[in-house]
């Protein structure tokens, strides 16, 4: 039997799960996750909810995380290199869960009408989305972790042994506001870390006996061999920490499985120098060949999507790329499915790497790897007030983000705002063109301050609703602070804030420039009727028609570019270098997430011709047809001019039918139009390159192609897992252009 | 991001004296600006050297991370000569790399001309046979032929490039004519085939324009293979 052979199975039966997930649970804009369903006898009867089904504080989650992971459905494939599959988000299991609105034991509801006024996403209750230093946890395993946490305990006044038996409460909501008090939280803190390791153990060591307990019916002596080695790793890391390549990727795997069952953290850490010290041990000591360590690779990425960075400068400013960095990303060419890697591309990098994965990119057509531009993030994040040395530890380990493992809280991510909506605000309150600028200028500055007290409001209540208690273990300070990554814990806070709907906003703002300013081919108000007619009637149709062929943010020298790059100065006008009111650092980003349709619903019409309920603008991009020739290079050009600039990102999220894939100068001409595009101060590049033959007929008829994996946004997903207009805006974004 | 080497913007101007029966831009054969018949799009626009030079420039960074450029196409470029000869100094001035991608049908006292602001010339080769180039692209070969010849003795970089038609110009006597010329130039850099695409049908459509060649089908990957064996490419 050979790995290859182990792959093709490993690969089919994923396939198989996606589609049994989409039969149960329908169409989802959402990453894949590596989630397997639990079987449909198993009930989820959680220990620990009030009347009304929520649960919060750090008792009630280590409560029912504990029961979660001591009834957790074991999964065990023979073909696999690693036990387990996750299958639970607790943070979804309360009652009333929206993604779009976290379960929140405190009233905000003093913030919630500028919040709707403005269409914000708060971030208020929302979890991880920042990264763990799974050094951390390498070091010492669950079972030097659970001596730490008790450990500290002690320190903080606490017993020095666990509770006979885990009680939870329902919700604890009491503020935490004197010393005696924070004495009393770090103690019930360690308390739950506790339970929540001794959870982690109990499934790390039932998925041993499980796994162990397959040899004994498995016939194929291939397959026993590698499930009694399943077995003998599982059976360690209950206590010890793991010494070997298998040993290490099987750590990884539970804790990132647990973490996602705690929250669905997806955050991984730059892998190849994770990894690095344990392949090369092995290798010296004639334990494994690079056959093996790709195969454990493989298995890990299978395991789960994470986002994990290879490649880019170390904190010296030396280049790690090494052969572990290669293994990571042939396993990555092989795995067919859904796969979150990232190279950072940077000056003083083994463009070997970055070619080999480029070549991958085009040759796969799977939407992965993506590239990450060093030097605006470095540059950017320096000038936040942090030195090179940290700035090149910040990784990319999230949809569009980046983070430095173990030593920041950011919300990256989960905070945004909608700036279609205060364009829409701003519009309806102007009589003239001169009057938009400003009123738009002080509703964004409206919509910011109350975005900043959310997050304020959030830091200061979160550790009390829901603890990072998986997060904390892998953090530097939360332990050995007794606080909560969120409220103290952690070493840095960088609150990140998102900017949605740049194109419609940039594109209104630049129609109503060229056309009414310009050219006074129309009014102001007969555009303001237009639009508030949702461009209804032979009038509005005229209007449309004008507007919307004014020229694109993307194009190149229009207005709306001019605009885009304004909107961008008033973003970080109000965010960069500037602090919430409690003096927590913020910094500026644009991205959409898979929210364009969500945040277009809250809009009505908008000047560009975009009609009421229409999903806005994705990220930094332009809309579709921008422009008809040198697409590619005017937006890698219009989304560089766009970049905030703090160390976040504003990807350009890239969708290309290259018919002309195996052309001899297509990498080379993909690098260049990167490298281009990360020296115009570029920082993220996400590329779908497909087939748009194929995507047009997935569209259709999404069941024909269930191999079919594209890049939706920061993640990359089954095609036939996203809803049918998620699917639509996929296939309207495709920029038919050879490269 | 075909025409040439690298990244490249490809500026098109209008007017080309030849007629080619498989035209894939036939919107540029008349030197005028037009209004297409189906849409009401113009299609061409007057722009100063600056207009066009600030178009250009936008992709600098382009250029220099892919070894790309400009390239002046058309039509035949070296019908707006002055103004072709300007943009090409203005582009070399720049830093940028210029291609001219021509027909050949010119005096050559402009390719003379061009000589110290060009650094690649993408030339055309259609047809050996001087009455059959005349019957498919109105014009007849010699002068293209000759010009050729004196920019490969000047010393000049240039890339043959050859539109193949299926049963138009792809017998294989057209293919060893062509072989034969080529092999005999000493500068050619690289010889590329650009094989027959039923885009122009479409825009005849648009334009209202009656194609020649009428051919809906590409060529087949057996017409391919057997181009790419005769031809040193």
């Amino acid at each position: 039997m050979s790995y290859a052979e182990q792959m093709a199975r490993l690969t089919a039966r994923k396939i198989e799960q996606t589609r049994v997930k989409q039969d149960r649970l329908g169409a989802r804009d959402e990453d894949d996750y590596g989630l397997v369903l639990p079987p449909e006898s198993f009930k989820a009867d959680l220990p620990v909810r009030d009347a009304t089904g929520q649960f919060s504080g750090p008792r009630a989650w280590a409560a029912n995380f504990r029961w979660l992971m001591e009834h957790h459905p074991l999964y065990i494939d023979p073909d696999d290199a690693l036990a387990g599959r996750w299958m639970f988000m607790l943070s979804r299991m309360r009652l009333g869960y929206q993604l779009s609105r976290s379960n929140f034991a405190f009233d905000y509801s003093h913030l919630e009408p500028l919040q709707k006024k403005y269409d914000i996403t708060t971030g208020i209750g929302k979890d991880a989305h920042f990264a763990p230093d799974y050094q951390i946890g390498l070091d010492l395993g669950w079972g030097g972790l659970l001596e730490k946490v008790r450990a500290a305990r002690l320190k903080f006044g606490g017993r020095a042994e666990a509770r006979p038996s885990p009680a939870g409460e329902p919700g604890r909501v009491a503020a935490c506001c004197d010393r005696a008090e924070d004495a009393a939280y770090a103690i019930e803190l360690m308390d739950a870390e506790e339970q929540a390791i001794l959870g982690v153990q109990a499934w790390t060591r039932r998925l041993g006996e499980a796994a162990a307990d397959r040899t004994m019916t498995e016939e194929d002596p291939v397959r026993r061999a590698n499930l009694a080695e399943m077995a003998r790793i599982c059976l360690k890391l209950v206590d010890q920490p793991p010494e070997t390549l298998r040993e290490v990727v099987q750590w990884i795997a539970i804790f990132n499985m647990a973490s996602r069952t705690y929250n669905r953290d997806g955050a991984g850490g730059q892998l190849d120098e994770l990894l690095r010290p344990y392949y090369e041990r092995d290798l010296a000591a004639g334990r494994i060949t690079d056959e093996d360590a790709e195969f454990y690779c493989f298995c890990l990425l299978l395991n789960d999507p994470h986002y994990y960075q290879i490649g880019g400068p170390a904190a010296d400013g030396t280049d790690q790329t090494s052969r572990m960095s290669y293994i990571i990303l042939e396993a990555a060419n092989k795995l067919k499915s859904s796969c979150n890697l990232t190279i950072r591309v940077w000056d003083g990098m083994d463009r070997a790497l970055y070619r080999r994965g480029v070549e991958i990119l085009l040759a796969n057509r799977l939407g992965f790897p993506r590239f990450s531009g060093d030097k605006a993030l470095v540059e950017g994040f320096m000038k936040n007030g942090y030195s090179a040395e940290l700035a090149r530890r910040r990784i990319a380990v999230g949809c569009n983000w980046m983070s430095l493992p173990g030593l920041e809280y950011t919300l990256n991510d989960v905070v945004k705002i909608n700036i279609a909506k205060v364009f829409e605000v701003a519009f309806a309150e102007s009589d003239s063109w001169e009057e938009l600028e400003s009123n738009y200028r002080k509703h964004f500055a409206a919509a910011v301050k109350v975005t900043a007290e959310g997050i304020d409001f959030h830091l200061d209540h979160q550790y009390l609703n829901e603890p990072e208690l998986m997060l904390n273990l892998l953090s530097h300070g939360p332990i050995e602070k007794g606080k909560d990554v969120s409220h103290g814990g952690a070493m840095y806070y960088n609150m990140a804030i998102d900017g949605a709907g740049l194109a419609v906003v940039a594109d209104s703002f630049g129609a109503i420039e060229q056309r009414v300013v310009d050219e006074k081919s129309l009014s102001f108000a007969e555009v303001k009727d237009a639009v508030a007619s949702n461009f209804e009637g032979e009038a509005g149709a005229r209007v449309r028609k004008l507007m919307d062929s004014a020229g694109r943010y993307g194009a190149g020298g229009t207005r709306a570019d001019a605009w885009a790059v304004k909107l961008t100065e008033i973003l970080n006008g109000e965010i960069a270098g500037h602090t919430t009111p409690h003096g927590f650092k913020l910094i500026p980003g644009w991205f959409t997430w898979a929210d364009t349709i969500r945040f277009g619903k809250t809009v009505g019409a908008t000047p560009n011709g975009r009609k009421a309920g229409e999903p806005i603008s994705h990220g930094a991009n332009p809309l579709p047809g921008f422009r008809r020739d040198g697409a590619l290079t005017a937006m890698a050009t219009a989304i560089a001019s766009v970049q905030p600039g703090y160390g976040n990102t504003a990807p350009w999220q890239l969708e290309v039918d290259i018919g002309l894939a195996d052309d001899e100068g297509a990498v080379d001409k993909l690098m260049a139009l990167m490298d281009g595009h990360f020296a115009l101060g570029g920082t993220l590049v996400n590329i779908n390159v497909v087939d748009a033959e194929k995507i047009l007929a997935a569209h259709k008829d999404p069941s024909k192609f269930p191999d079919l994996v594209v890049r939706v946004t920061g993640f990359t997903a089954y095609f036939n897992s996203l809803s049918p207009a998620f699917r639509q805006l996929v296939v309207k974004r495709l920029i038919r252009e050879a490269v | 991001m075909k025409d040439g080497p690298g990244i490249r913007t490809s500026v098109f101007l209008k007017g080309c004296p030849l007629r080619c029966a498989w035209c894939h831009n036939p919107e540029s054969q008349a030197a005028e600006i037009q209004r297409a018949v189906t849409t009401g799009e113009v299609c061409g626009r007057v722009m100063s050297v600056d207009a066009v030079m600030g178009e250009v420039l936008r992709d600098a960074v382009f250029y220099r991370t892919s070894g790309g450029g400009v390239t002046f196409t058309g039509g035949e470029p070296m019908l707006q000569f002055d103004f072709l000869k300007t943009l090409c100094a203005a582009a070399r001035a720049a830093g940028v790399h210029v291609a001219v991608d021509t027909s050949g049908y010119a005096p050559w006292e402009r390719f003379a001309e061009l000589l110290p602001l060009v650094d690649l010339f993408l030339y055309d080769l259609k047809c050996m046979d001087p009455a059959r180039h005349a019957e498919l692209t109105g014009v007849p070969n010699e002068l293209i032929l000759g010009n050729l010849r004196r920019l490969d003795a000047a010393g000049a970089k240039f890339w043959i490039r050859c539109p193949l038609v299926p049963g138009l110009n792809d017998s294989d006597s057209d293919l060893a004519a062509l072989r034969a010329f080529t092999s005999a130039l000493r500068n050619m850099e690289k010889l590329e085939i650009c094989p027959y695409h039923p885009l122009g049908l479409e825009k005849c459509a648009t334009f209202g324009l009656i194609p020649r060649y009428a051919e809906k089908a590409l060529p087949t990957s057996a017409d391919l293979a057997r181009w790419r064996q005769a031809l040193p490419c």
